[in-house]
């Protein structure tokens, strides 16, 4: 064979990459495996983040089968269900991860000099949210698909519903999106950190509101609700009118529905519009505010300045006698007042055990009306040992910190172990969340009926709460500050809450037997004595404690 | 190569860099120089893109900075004081993806990559099994560098570009930019290290409070103002007389 017959295969031209392609790709990775380095080796990070997707995806399809209740209900019923609750569960998702996907401090300094523009930037990460969106939406409405083709033999449901969910998505991010933008061109990039972290904190906790309140109250519509039989206030919420969608397409046909499917359309288009057209090079005024190396002044008069001489008032100076707890106490605080990351994870995540209270008053102040019974009563105890549980899971939620590593100096610091910082930490969050929770509540509570025994009912979640307090500090744990924020996404702290959870349903069941008995007080006595019990030996575990592995 | 034209930033009331005028040609190599919060890392912001100035000019390339600015990031590479990358990368994909940013296709990317990492000292394995959070500082730095270098720019800011960089490291980036520059590059450096700007830049350029105090080749700078050093130059420019007595009284305050 001669040299002239082997040729060599010929070379095709390359592609060149088309930037808008190599963004949304990069910004999936990045939500994929999130921000932070997860693990040493490539092949151990994305593994781990997509098994925990795929397990968010599979309980995502498990709370869909609540759409079975819907088995052969008017298509408007099915669809106000998915919508309310894809609504919800869009909202959660595309405002926690919003601001971090939109305004990446670090990214302006990897990203805005190279040759893209902000708009693309923006699409981008646009299109990662709302295909992200989809799929959790996809993962919900499944069941609610097979519902409702197969209940009503209607084939056409599913493929109206997929639309509309579609388009659900796109509101929902579109939405979160203008909130942001809005927020840029009304009160300047001077205050973009701290208006980005307060609208972030804010959709985030409504958002956690309407999931816990959204669900009850749309299990409570009659179930066989049409489009004329509605009540005029449930077409004012944004997910009838894409359940309308639904309705005009494969169900009644109404011209009710078709109107509300016609807003839907209409709202959507006008959000987008406003979102990525009108106001879109606010977002490129936004990204350049991130690479502005100035940083704003603290206000002198702010809340951590009040704080600082608090402490040297009594009674904090008595509670804070000690230097190092007292200096724990003033960074935990300061953490809570301005650190964008640790308020997004700690008021979001206190929202549902503060609505839960109140829902337990209200629903035993409506049944004590209509049945005689003393639900109130025990409304009022399982919300005070209820409300017990905010500083237990503040301080869970306040051991991570994008800045963990700032928190080796404890360990520098001449000290044995790490209880003077977890005592700061922990009467920090007692001070700040716990004791303005309680008195929020006995406020509503005395608000409510001004009966002096009602409002004693909350003594045993009061007695409850400096021990719940201690429960993450056992043997030194909790350590403020001190674990990489991607670390809070590990599953194993939801089964201590669940047993914490099922103590205090307990102890609110045995206080209520206890106040019909009539033997209220003594239980009370009982209870006072074993909380100081266990408070003494949990905290000498915690003063016994040395520093954990760094390893 | 660059023309700088009155440039000014104003964050609010704080003016951070006041009407700013400077030309640089083709295969300098000029230190940037002043005290924290001079202006420095702003300044090289602004010439890279990355904020808007409040208001003045400037051209890179031939290209305005206002009118033009996708042209003029094409022909700038930048190393930013931070050293930020995307930590949950590995090092390939990191690189990869800036090239594919500069519309440099896969094969040509990784061609080049390879010849950083073996100039690097780095190994292939590394930068395609580790994630970039879990590199060294130097390590980190080293794929910041070659991000910077990869689509070839005529135009190269460096801003504190040795920090976390081994002696040898130091070294060998040392001569790569003398011989870039050679090559009729722009390279604008900014560094605290004075000795290292004395011995590598053509040209210092000294800012303080956002204003010009001083341009020109250091030995010239150093001779006029018959300072001796570049460091000793910069201190008295910049409002460090005394230093030394202010730093022996201090540490008296350590006795016990």
């Amino acid at each position: 064979m001669s040299t002239a017959e082997i040729k060599p295969p010929p070379i095709l031209p390359e592609a060149v990459p088309v930037p808008e392609k190599v963004l949304r790709r990069l910004f999936l990775t990045l939500f994929l495996r999130g921000r932070g380095a997860r693990g040493l080796n490539r092949s151990g990070a994305p593994k781990s983040v997509i098994e925990k997707l795929a397990l968010t995806l599979a309980i995502y399809a498990l709370f869909g089968c609540m759409a079975l209740f819907f088995w052969h209900q008017p298509v408007f019923a099915l669809a106000t269900y998915l919508h309310a609750m894809t609504f919800v569960f869009l909202g959660m998702f595309v405002a926690s991860s919003a601001g971090e996907i939109l305004f990446n401090k670090e990214e302006a300094d990897i990203l805005m000099h190279r040759p893209v523009t902000p708009k693309a930037m923006l699409w981008a990460k646009i299109r990662v949210l709302v295909e992200v969106s989809l799929w959790l939406a996809g993962a919900f409405n499944l069941v609610g698909l097979v519902v409702g083709f197969s209940s009503n033999n209607n084939w056409r449901f599913p493929l109206v519903h997929a639309a509309s969910t579609t388009l659900e998505a796109l509101f929902c991010t579109g939405c979160v999106v203008l909130v942001y933008q809005l927020c840029l061109r009304w009160f300047g990039r001077e205050r973009l950190d701290g208006l980005m972290t307060m609208a972030q904190v804010v959709i985030s906790v409504a958002a956690v509101l309407a999931g816990q309140i959204l669900p009850r109250l749309v299990m409570r519509l009659d179930h066989s609700l049409t489009v004329s039989e509605t009540a005029w206030w449930i077409n004012l919420l944004p997910p009838a009118w894409f359940a309308g969608l639904d309705d005009a397409l494969a169900g009644s046909g109404m011209l009710g529905a078709w109107l509300l499917a016609a807003l839907a359309v209409g709202v959507t288009t006008l959000v987008l519009w406003i979102a990525f057209r009108k106001l879109a090079g606010d977002y490129e005024t936004g990204l350049q505010a991130l690479g502005e190396t100035i940083s704003p002044k603290v206000k002198k008069q702010g809340n951590v300045r009040w704080l600082d001489r608090m402490v040297h008032l009594p009674p904090l100076s008595w509670w804070l006698r000690d230097s190092m707890t007292r200096a724990s106490f003033l960074l935990t605080a300061a953490y809570l007042f301005r650190d964008r990351d640790v308020k997004l994870r700690v008021y979001p995540g206190l929202a549902p055990v503060l609505v839960l209270p109140f829902i337990f008053i209200v629903q035993g102040h409506s049944s004590h009306h209509a049945s005689g019974l003393d639900n109130f009563s025990f409304g009022i105890t399982l919300s005070g040992v209820y409300i017990g549980l905010v500083p237990l899971m503040g301080l869970q939620m306040l051991q991570y910190s994008q800045q963990w590593q700032a928190a080796d100096i404890f360990r520098t610091a001449p000290m044995a172990g790490p209880a003077p910082i977890c005592h700061g930490a922990r009467r920090a969050v007692l001070c700040l969340l716990g004791f303005p929770a309680v008195l929020l509540v006995g406020s509503i509570i005395w608000l409510m009926n001004r009966n002096l025994n009602q409002l004693f009912m909350l003594v045993p979640g009061i007695i409850a709460l400096p021990v719940f307090a201690l429960v993450p500090m056992i043997n030194g744990r909790s350590i403020p500050l001190s674990m990489p924020s991607d670390a809070a996404k590990a599953a194993g702290r939801g089964l201590n809450m669940m047993l914490v959870m099922f103590i205090a349903f307990a102890l609110a069941g045995v206080a209520a037997l206890a106040q019909s008995q009539g033997w209220f007080w003594w239980f009370v006595l009982v209870e006072a004595v074993a909380a100081v019990v266990i408070y003494v030996i949990l905290r000498a575990t915690i003063n016994r404690a040395s520093w954990p592995s760094m390893e | 190569m660059i023309v700088v034209n009155r440039l000014t930033k104003c964050f609010g009331a704080q003016t951070a860099v006041d009407a700013l005028s400077f030309e640089i040609a083709a295969g300098q190599i000029v230190g940037f120089l002043g005290p924290n919060g001079a202006g420095k890392s702003t300044t090289l912001k602004m010439l890279t893109g990355m904020i808007e100035p409040t208001s003045g000019s400037a051209t890179i390339c031939g290209h305005d900075l206002k009118n033009e600015p996708i042209e003029v990031k094409r022909n700038v590479g930048f190393v930013p004081e931070s050293g930020a990358v995307f930590e949950s990368l590995t090092g390939l994909e990191y690189l990869e993806m800036v090239a594919a940013l500069y519309g440099i296709p896969s094969n040509a990317a990784r061609a080049r990559i390879k010849q950083f990492i073996a100039f690097f000292d780095l190994s292939f394995a590394t930068l395609t099994d580790k994630l970039l959070g879990a590199y060294s500082k130097g390590m980190r730095r080293k794929v910041v560098i070659t991000s910077a270098l990869l689509h070839n720019p005529p135009v190269v800011f460096f801003d504190e570009p040795l920090d976390g960089l081994d002696a040898n490291a130091a070294v060998g980036f040392k001569t790569l930019i003398q011989t870039l520059a050679r090559e009729g590059k722009t390279i604008v450096y900014s560094s605290h290290i004075l000795d290292v700007v004395e011995r590598v830049c053509h040209r210092v350029i000294i800012i303080d409070k956002g204003k010009l105090l001083l341009d020109g080749k250091p030995d010239e700078l150093v001779a006029a103002h018959q300072s001796g050093t570049l460091e000793k130059l910069f201190t008295q420019l910049t409002g460090g007389a005394e230093l030394e007595r202010r730093a022996e009284d201090f540490a008296k305050t350590f006795r016990p």
